[in-house]
């Protein structure tokens, strides 16, 4: 008799460490890129050989002029794109070898905020929020409570029942970001933020976001804002021909000292 | 131990998740409105979609009829052990007695009564009812005498007709197996006509069904965007459009019942009594032995439908 087989499987996203064999470490970084390329099929290169490692509570803004592989690289940290080689862990589990089904759990474990910001136009702020809740079946008093809080924290609590159509573009990008914060997640990955804002709006919601990482919340941000990267003096990896060609610390957009 | 300071706050807090069958069981209300909203949106080709569902409900509930009153009808006719002998017009009485007494002699027979002319007439203006004098209409009775054979067990019916049909006096001999089974055959040929029928309009239906359903994945594809990219799974975001094709089987199942069980009620008073030999079924149980049945088809076609449509037009 057998003491004990494996147990049934769990959906458990992001696993203690040392529970997988490519996270050799002792802190399990949040995210990992191990020798990842990317290569489309219509012969496009996007990433080249790319290695990167992100600590829990990194702020991290990966810059480049367009057609770099930003963009290819933030979908495969929640896998809407996977690499044609090499590997992609988020909190030390290798989401290239996670089965289709366990994709949705990752995602409410990794916040995105896009560009164009991706609201449903006849639903209210408030709505928009609630919805990534309701689709991921949580309960409705629990749904309340939360909505509530994250548009507190991106300070839209008083515009909640706005339409997007009624909403300044930058009140918009809050919304976004406070869908992306209400499942909690330890991660936040934002794709070109700032890229639809006036200066000023966009340093807005480039502060909101630091504030968010101040709270304990991962950031990743893609950008090509010099002023913005210049300002804040955070990690910056910067990509060309989809190769990472710098990566330092409190760095400047064009690099230098 | 490094790992309890260094990633305090940010790694452990990632363990335990939902299950997803909780989440799909607190979606459903979500899934019927969605449902119920993308039916409405799709207007004409919704209808469109229920028509061509409830067209091939109708041939199903039609053939489901006609073959439950054919075999009603041969159930009745084998239930009588006996073989109905018509004599020719114009025999001797003793003619005819002597035709009672060769019967008797057969095999089997355990009694012979004689059917005059007269009490043939009496026996289908019973049957017909008072609606209609038949000896006002009739100038002359068109109805033989027979004698009504009847046979200790089912398997002597076929030799004592065979051996009635050879008297001289006998006109023709019949028994009720014979009718079954011809009755049992055209059953079957109405069955199978039924099936073709339906299973070949059935995949019509579905293909239009795929197409109204293609409509709504295409009107809500910003929405399951955003699903997909904050976790809804797999199963959550295929729910409605479950939900929007069975509502269109089970719309078009209740208009085909409706129609048919309607279609059935107009024969049955305009042929009033003129039909005395079938079995007519009250509308109301005819309604209620289809109900299930077009029900239950119309909404496996619509989920099918909408399954195909979801397989196609939604790549999660």
């Amino acid at each position: 008799m057998e003491p004990e087989g494996p147990g049934p499987v769990t959906p458990v996203v992001f696993p203690a460490a040392g529970t997988d064999p490519a996270a050799p470490s002792a802190v399990v970084a949040m995210v990992e890129f191990h020798r990842v390329n990317k290569v489309f099929p219509n012969g496009v290169c996007a990433l080249r050989e790319v290695t990167l490692r992100i600590e829990p509570e990194e702020f991290v803004f990966i810059v480049g002029p367009t057609g770099t592989g930003k963009s290819t690289l933030t979908k495969m940290i929640y896998r809407e794109e996977l690499p044609s080689s090499g590997h992609v862990l988020v909190g030390g589990r290798d989401v290239t070898r996670m089965p289709a089904w366990q994709v949705p759990f990752l995602r409410r474990r990794v916040g995105v905020v896009f560009q164009d910001f991706k609201l449903l136009p006849r639903k209210t702020a408030w709505e928009n929020v609630a919805f990534a809740l309701e689709v991921t079946g949580a309960p409705g008093a629990e749904i309340d409570g939360r909505v509530g809080e994250v548009l507190e924290v991106v300070g839209l609590a008083a515009r909640a029942g706005a339409v997007p159509g009624e909403l300044s573009a930058g009140e918009q990008q809050r919304v976004s970001i406070a869908r992306a914060l209400v499942h909690r997640p330890p991660l936040l990955v934002a794709d070109e933020p700032t890229g639809n804002l006036d200066p000023d709006t966009s340093w807005e919601i480039v502060q909101l976001l630091s504030q968010i990482n101040l709270r304990g919340t991962t950031v990743i941000v893609t950008t090509h804002d010099k002023t913005i990267v210049d300002i804040l003096r955070k990690r910056v990896v910067a990509l060309e021909g989809g190769a990472v060609i710098r990566d330092q610390a409190r760095g400047l957009y064009a690099g230098g000292h | 131990m490094p790992a309890a300071t260094r990633s305090g706050p940010a790694a452990p807090r990632l363990a335990a998740l939902p299950a997803a069958r909780r989440a799909a069981a607190r979606g459903a209300p979500y899934f019927v409105r969605e449902g119920i909203e993308g039916f409405r949106r799709n207007g004409l080709a919704s209808v469109a979609a229920v028509t061509i569902t409830m067209v091939t409900l109708m041939a199903l509930g039609v053939a489901l009829i006609v073959a439950s009153t054919l075999d009603q009808l041969a159930g009745g006719v084998e239930r009588k052990l006996q073989v109905v002998v018509y004599l020719r017009d114009g025999l001797r009485s003793s003619e005819v007695e002597a035709a009672r007494a060769r019967l008797s002699r057969l095999p089997g027979v355990t009694q012979v009564d004689y059917v005059s002319k007269d009490d043939a007439l009496t026996v289908f203006q019973q049957r017909v009812g008072g609606r209609v004098d038949l000896r006002e209409v009739l100038s002359h009775n068109p109805l033989p005498a027979s004698f009504e054979v009847a046979a200790d067990r089912p398997a002597r019916l076929e030799a004592i007709a065979r051996a009635a049909a050879v008297l001289p006096q006998v006109e023709h001999a019949s028994y009720g197996a014979e009718t079954a089974d011809r009755l049992l055959a055209v059953t079957r040929i109405v069955r199978l006509a039924g099936a073709v029928a339906s299973v070949g309009l059935a995949l019509v239906a579905v293909i239009i069904i795929v197409n109204t359903i293609r409509l709504t994945v295409f009107a809500r594809r910003k929405e399951i965007e955003v699903m997909r990219l904050v976790g809804a799974t797999a199963w959550f975001i295929r729910w409605p459009f479950v939900v929007e094709g069975a509502i269109t089987g089970a719309v078009a199942g209740c208009a085909a019942l409706v129609l048919v069980t309607g279609l059935y009620a107009w024969l049955a008073w305009a042929t009033g009594g003129s039909l005395p030999f079938l079995p007519l079924v009250s509308p109301l149980q005819v309604a209620l032995h289809l109900a299930w049945k077009l029900l239950l088809w119309g909404v496996l076609i619509g989920i099918g439908g909408s399954l195909l449509a979801v397989r196609r037009f939604l790549s999660l």
